[in-house]
């Protein structure tokens, strides 16, 4: 019974006042970066860029801190990666297959979505690069 | 004065089953898995102490899910980790004595 109760609590903890509670960045630096390569195992590059800059309130100096976040930002260049090399794909097949108009607009709907989810991911890195330079006192990168 | 002790096994067994019958019953109702909830707990405070380790077992796991191309060879592959690491020198040096560490294991 003692272990349903701890279950219950944690879950609930974690839908309801959780995530406020983690917003205000009262936890120790060790919580929200331990949250934050939760999130990076499974590719939820928006929550892992939320609970790092949670991470960094006082954690500019701390080497743990940057090692963390220079693994989101490594990762989101993955995906930007990947995310490229699917735009590619679909502008060759589009050349091949896209004289159709049905087939044209298909192309074109999916190559919208990539270049969005790209776009996204550099927003994403350019945020933490931001931080990262400001946790080391250089100048941000161009 | 003596204190007799009056043990009952069918109570016991009966308290046992209402306890079993008990968490089953809330995990049908409240849907919740118990023992990966507890493991989860159990791991989250593992994770929290273990802070380095779980760092290093992210940075081992990020080389492992770069996508590699069928017909590219590991140069190919250290050439696109050495250009998705660009500025970023921490996580770099991390790579580099994985590296050193894999190269130092195989000539072992």
């Amino acid at each position: 019974m003692v272990m349903v109760g701890l279950n219950s609590l944690t879950k609930l903890f974690r839908k309801t006042i959780g995530p406020r509670i983690e917003a205000l960045g009262i936890f120790p630096s060790r919580y929200y970066l331990n949250r934050t390569l939760e999130a990076l195992d499974v590719d939820d590059i928006d929550e892992a860029v939320r609970l790092i800059t949670l991470a960094r309130t006082g954690q500019q100096q701390n080497s743990r801190w940057r090692l963390v976040c220079q693994q989101v930002i490594f990762r989101c260049r993955v995906l930007a990666s990947i995310h490229e090399k699917q735009i590619e794909r679909i502008k060759t097949e589009l050349e091949l297959f896209g004289k159709a108009q049905d087939m044209r607009e298909r192309y074109l709907s999916l190559q919208k979505t990539e270049g969005k989810a790209r776009e996204v991911l550099r927003n994403y890195e350019r945020r933490l690069l931001d931080q990262l330079a400001g946790s080391s006192g250089a100048s941000p990168p161009s | 004065m003596t204190n007799a002790r009056n043990l009952s096994i069918p109570g016991g067994l009966t308290g046992a089953l209402l306890g079993l019958v008990a968490e089953l019953a809330l995990e049908e109702i409240t849907g919740m898995e118990i023992v990966n909830g507890v493991l989860a707990v159990i791991g989250a405070g593992f994770g929290l102490v273990r802070i380095d380790q779980r760092i290093y077992e992210a940075t081992v796991n990020l080389i492992k899910r770069v996508p590699v191309e069928p017909n590219s060879d590991y140069r190919d592959v250290l050439e696109q980790i050495d250009e998705m690491s660009l500025e970023l020198p921490e996580l770099r040096e991390s790579f580099v004595k994985l590296i050193q560490a894999g190269i130092q294991a195989q000539k072992a």
